[in-house]
């Protein structure tokens, strides 16, 4: 039922089974088409028979800025998923591994290091779902979120900034096994 | 749309500019800033400071020192002088508010910036100057840019440069900003440049960066655009098999973008040769390990490659290949992902439906348990409880003969979950059956031709449902009333049982959600209701059978309580709480959907579409309604050039450029954006609020002009589909007429400008010194307006398609125009002293009198008569659009009247010779039509009363229950079955309260809106 293919703006025009979904944000046109003009290669979607969106997959391929290249938190040249959804009628087809495995591939052809992502720290289902793709927690990032998806007494929630290695890190350098236990601040995100 | 790229402050100034003049300038202390550079301007005699007090200026109030900027930009370009790159900067800053307007980028700054390239070429403020070009969409400037760039960094290791003038010739060939005579020569130079970078690449062994050849997945890309566009297809088709730049070569390389786009080239062209053995090639490279095993195991791929082999010049060996290469994936299945699991028993059920019945069946010809349901069988044994089961098969079971489904729905899925299958399997199999029973009577194999006239009389009913064996019309009733009492028996199974209500939440999907829709567009399509509907001059209540409309409703309406995540059931509610009138509630049932930001342009129409028609009370809130849509547009609109372009020009995403260019014009031109602007305004007008300005001049409507192709792409997708493919879809029946069109939009723009001309009022300090002359050249304009908005009117109206893209109440208003139009064109231009009035005065005088009083005595109740029945005054309720072009057709007609008397009155007061001034006749006639207009009018506000009068009446709730389940009296087998599910009349009642509100709001609105 579903076809692989790179993202093109008219799918824009048939997002509906995924964005009315209310756990999929709706961006702004430029938010999209930023990604598509400078990573038309890590923004791929999954499509129906009859051509509406049933799964995408956002990323891009980037490097800390250079002012911070001598900083404990410098991210060197990696690929970042920035927004991954499959349609309710979709899911448990693997969709998301699939998509998510495009990007590392396209990752891999942009030489970067690894894969990152921030997730809640309360979305097991989805922190599940990358440690069985071979991500890992690399740090937490103390508050990112300025709200709470399961406590509305709370104003904030930490991060999981989850990571995988990519071809080019063949020594594993970018990883690390205690990454629950390295706090940082959203501040130091870049 | 002016682009303004100063947006976030002016341009730095340059370094060798002194400290007191930099601050003065950063903390904008204009003044100071203006008498500082006159100092040093008078120092140094530097023009940079001249420049600085000239853009300065700019910034003040007054008018004289912000239009001083015009001339120094005009010397810069007649001059020829290469300009200072500084001054240019602070120029273009300081017009920032010309730039559109009483300044054209491409005639003054884009040429300036080409100049200053060409003498600069090899400075890094080249490609800033590119930018700034491509910004404001000047794609002339922008071309020769990059070619000066191209020309300078040739061989160098940035390709960029090269394939900017490539990808920006082609843009400028395929632009209206090229000539006709251009355009020939850069398409043919996009070609050249293209065809010789990959000769280049298929000589050379490897090729380097500095080649200019094509080397990355955009570039190659690029070239099969341009050839698709502008090249052969001969050449596009050798160049499709070559070793290095074929889409297989590319594919190896895990370039999968070409190879989708070439199928699309080829299927377009009928090439099923080459479409099978690219198919083929491609899926064996992922058995022979070139590629990942299911890298283009789409479906998609799939049915392409099954349907070239079917119509492969020899389709027996095409088609045993077929088989051959999908047995080898089967045997891959066990290591694939879930999703190419199914893609693959999918493709073993396309393959079985497109080989020929001899292939698949050489011995069992004429069997019911043929192949085909076998494998329906296969597939559903592995995939019926999952979401998409019903999608999957539905088309195959909707190509299966008669006793082919009958074997089907009764031997073979009873069977699918097994000999001791669970309460909830046995419930969604169920529900899937239902929902393919529905889907069969769509399919005209259920039913055979009959003969309807029996002894001279036609009895309506021309088949035999082949099912059922009654006499039938399409869909067969009586198995669309036998589905809905089985799924309303397995809906009551569901819902009496602890058991299965704890294991739904299990399950993929909800099956009481699958049994409604089932039940409610079973009685849809009982009530009778249909494409097309209401009838010319009918309301919608006269062509439908209201109490089973109304239950269809009531009992989605009562599942959705239960799944209120069910976007396509909410969707089809919406829908459906429109097309009765009832839009308050439809707008509670939409507002959670949150359509926002970007997926507007295409879901707003759902709602939005018609809506001042509707409901235009709903326009009294305190947040303007359309406004998140308006936003939308003026955020991605408000520069010329496309969103976030120059990203993918620096990215060197080729595909990207071409992709975001073609959106942007599809975005600029689209349908809901003129229904945006169209709604806001009508509903303005209905309230007798005054508009900012006339739509030709809204800042979003800057791309649309007469032969304009408005795009619409309005998203279905999420509506649930029980129709197959020999009908329909649903979204057909539950729409408020047609969807939105070309024309449709044409129409509304076109209306929009022939009231703004009516009801156009000069400032009121517009006095002009030679009245005269004012006089006649308002006129001229009003003439030529006139002429202009008539033939476009008439040419849309004559159009053959026209007519089914309109509701006969469109049709009404938008005719009334084009007579109206033309009445005012001759009455304002037939001289006074002209003996005999032109025959077209009364061809279209007595046509409009003609249509006000059928559209006063078809829809509007007399002030005195109170509906007699609560389906008489429901059938008003449901029938607001048609009410509001009456009142937009009388309004007309008294503007226009207006228009033309007080135009006649001006000459009459203007020039005291009796000269002037219109023909009394015309006056006359004026007079009369606008008499008519008036009364329309005053009987169109007590039609409102009277509504409003019956809509405060008490016992609505009863009334419209009765409607709906039954009175007192005997109640048939089906209003029962839904009174059951909906828990009777106590159940309905919360139901029936907010459909009565929204009647009563909408009915509320429209007393507010001005009938005088």
């Amino acid at each position: 039922m579903a076809n692989f293919r790179r993202f093109r703006p008219d799918d824009l025009n048939k997002l509906s089974k995924c964005n009315l979904d209310p756990l999929t944000e709706t961006y702004e046109l430029s938010f999209y088409l930023q990604y598509y003009a400078k990573w038309p290669s890590l923004f791929q979607v999954a499509e129906d028979e009859n051509g509406n969106i049933i799964g995408y997959i956002m990323g891009k391929l980037e490097s800390s800025p250079d002012v911070y290249k001598f900083s404990e938190h410098y991210l060197p040249w990696h690929a970042h998923i920035t927004a991954v959804t499959v349609a309710p009628e979709a899911r448990r087809l693997g969709i998301g591994k699939l998509l998510t495995e495009q990007l590392e591939a396209a990752g891999d052809a942009g030489n970067a290091w690894f894969v990152d992502l921030f997730v809640r720290k309360t979305n097991y289902k989805a922190i599940k779902f990358y440690e069985s793709m071979g991500y890992s927690i690399f740090r937490v990032v103390k508050e990112y979120y300025g709200d709470h998806s399961t406590d509305p007494t709370q104003d904030s929630e930490d991060a999981y900034d989850m990571r995988k290695p990519l071809k080019r890190d063949v020594k594993k350098e970018h990883i690390r096994a205690d990454g629950e236990k390295h706090e940082i601040d959203p501040t130091d995100v870049w | 749309m002016a682009y303004n790229r100063y947006r976030y402050g002016p341009p730095a100034l340059k370094s060798s500019v002194d400290v007191q003049l930099q601050s003065a300038f950063s903390d904008g202390n204009w003044s100071a800033v203006i008498r500082l550079a006159a100092k040093r301007f008078a120092t140094f005699k530097d023009p940079y400071y001249e420049a600085i007090r000239v853009s300065t200026e700019a910034q003040l109030q007054g008018t004289a020192e912000k239009c001083a900027v015009l001339v120094h930009v005009d010397e810069l370009v007649r001059s020829k002088k290469t300009p200072d790159i500084g001054i240019l900067d602070l120029y273009e800053w300081a017009c920032q508010d010309f730039i559109g307007y009483e300044i054209d980028f491409a005639e003054t700054f884009g040429p300036l910036r080409v100049r200053w390239v060409k003498a600069n070429a090899s400075s890094p403020m080249a490609s800033s100057c590119l930018q700034g070009c491509l910004e404001q969409w000047d794609l002339v400037s922008a071309q020769q840019i990059a070619a000066t760039l191209d020309k300078t960094y040739a061989n160098t290791t940035d390709r960029r440069y090269m394939f900017w003038n490539i990808t920006l010739t082609f843009l400028l060939s395929i632009s209206p900003q090229c000539t006709e005579a251009s355009r020939k020569v850069y398409s043919l130079l996009t070609v050249r440049q293209l065809q010789k970078a990959a000769d280049i690449t298929e000589n050379s062994k490897k090729l380097e960066k500095t080649d200019r050849g094509l080397l990355t997945e955009e570039e190659v890309c690029l070239y099969y655009r341009v050839l698709l566009s502008h090249g052969t297809k001969e050449e596009f088709l050798a160049r499709l098999g070559s070793p290095k730049l074929g889409a297989i070569s590319q594919l190896k390389q895990g370039h999968k973008l070409l190879f989708c786009e070439c199928l699309d080239a080829l299927e377009t062209w009928g090439e099923w040769d080459t479409i099978y053995e690219l198919c083929r090639d491609a899926l064996k490279l992922g058995l022979d390990g070139s590629t990942t095993p299911f890298f283009v195991c789409d479906l998609r791929i799939w049915k392409r490659f099954v349907a070239a082999a079917t119509e492969a010049t020899n389709a027996d060996a095409a088609l045993d290949e077929v088989q051959e290469v999908l047995k080898q994936f089967i045997e891959l299945k066990d290591k694939a992902t879930p999703m190419y699991k199914k893609n693959i028993s999918l493709a073993l059920l396309e393959t079985t439906f497109r080989l020929p019945s001899t292939t698949i069946n050489p011995d069992h010809e004429d069997t019911a348990l043929s192949p085909k349901v076998v494998q329906i069988g296969l597939f559903l044994d592995q995939y019926y409880e999952r979401f998409a089961a019903f999608d999957d098969v539905k088309g195959y079971v909707a190509e299966l003969g008669y006793e082919e489904a009958k074997t089907f729905l009764e031997d073979v899925l009873p069977k699918i979950p097994g000999e001791n299958p669970t309460k909830a399997q046995q419930i969604i199999i169920k529900a899937l059956e239902c929902r393919l029973r529905y889907t069969l009577t769509t399919c005209p194999q259920t039913l055979s031709p009959h003969q309807t006239v029996v002894e001279g009389k036609d009895q309506g009913k021309p088949f035999q449902c082949r099912v059922c064996s009654n006499l039938a019309k399409s869909p067969c009733e009586g198995c669309l009333r036998k589905l809905i009492i089985d799924a309303a028996d397995a809906h009551k199974q569901i819902t009496s049982d602890k058991g299965l209500l704890a294991a739904i939440p299990k399950l993929d999907r909800d099956p009481r959600l699958d049994l409604a829709l089932v039940m409610g567009n079973s009685l849809l399509k009982l009530s009778g209701l249909r494409p097309g509907l209401p009838n010319f001059g009918q309301s919608l209540w006269q062509d439908v059978q209201p109490d089973i409309l109304l239950q269809a409703v009531l009992l989605l309406d009562t599942q959705l309580k239960v799944t209120p995540n069910d976007n396509g059931l909410r969707l089809l509610l919406v829908q459906l709480y429109l097309l009765f009138g009832c839009a308050s509630y439809a707008y509670q049932l939409w507002a959670p959907l949150d359509v926002k930001r970007t997926i507007q342009d295409a879901l707003s129409p759902l709602f939005f579409d018609r809506i001042s028609s509707i409901s235009p009370g709903l326009f009294q809130g305190t947040r303007p309604l359309m406004e998140p849509l308006r936003a939308y547009y003026t955020q991605s609109l408000r520069d010329p050039s496309p969103v976030r372009i120059w990203d993918a020009f620096s990215s060197g995403s080729y595909t990207s450029i071409l992709d975001m260019a073609e959106y942007d014009k599809k975005l600029r031109t689209s349908c809901t954006l003129v229904m945006t602007l169209v709604e806001e305004r009508r509903a303005t007008r209905l309230f007798g609020g005054k508009l900012d300005v006339d739509i030709d001049d809204h800042i979003l409507a800057t791309d649309i002009v007469e032969d304009t192709t408005l795009v619409h792409k309005t998203d279905y997708g999420s509506f649930p589909s029980l129709e197959s493919a020999n009908g329909p879809p649903i979204q057909e029946f539950i729409r408020l007429g047609p969807g939105p069109s070309n024309e449709r939009s044409h129409l509304a723009f076109l209306a929009e400008q022939y009231l703004d001309l009516l009801t156009y009022t000069p400032p009121k300090d517009y006095k002009p010194s030679k009245a005269a002359e004012a006089a006649a050249r308002d006129k001229a304009y009003a003439l030529e307006t006139l002429t202009r908005i008539n033939t476009s009117l008439t040419d849309l109206l004559h159009k053959p398609s026209t007519p089914k893209l309109l509701t006969p109440a469109e049709t009404n208003y938008y005719t009334a125009l084009s007579l109206l139009s033309a009445l005012v064109l001759t009455a304002i231009s037939l001289p006074k002293s002209e003996t005999s009035v032109p025959k077209i005065v009364s061809q279209t005088t007595q046509p409009l009198k003609t249509t006000l009083t059928t559209l006063r005595t078809g829809l509007l109740s007399p002030k005195s008569t109170v509906p007699a029945t609560t389906q008489q005054a429901i059938s008003s309720l449901c029938d607001m659009p048609s009410f509001a072009s009456v009142r937009d057709v009388a309004f007309a007609v008294k503007l226009s009247a207006s228009f033309v008397l007080s135009h006649h009155d001006k000459e009459t007061a203007r020039d005291k010779s009796g000269k002037s001034g219109l023909h009394k006749e015309v006056v006359a006639e004026m007079k009369a039509l606008e008499s008519a207009a008036a009364k329309t009018l005053g009987e169109a506000k007590g039609h409102v009363g009277v509504l409003k009068g019956v809509m405060n009446e008490s016992g609505w709730l009863d009334k419209l229950l009765d409607v709906v389940l039954g009175e007192d009296r005997e109640v048939g087998e089906l209003t029962e079955k839904v009174s059951e599910i909906v828990e009777g009349r106590g159940g309905a009642e919360e139901w029936a309260g907010k459909v009565v509100d929204g009647w009563r709001e909408g009915v509320k609105g429209w007393g507010m809106v001005k009938f005088e």
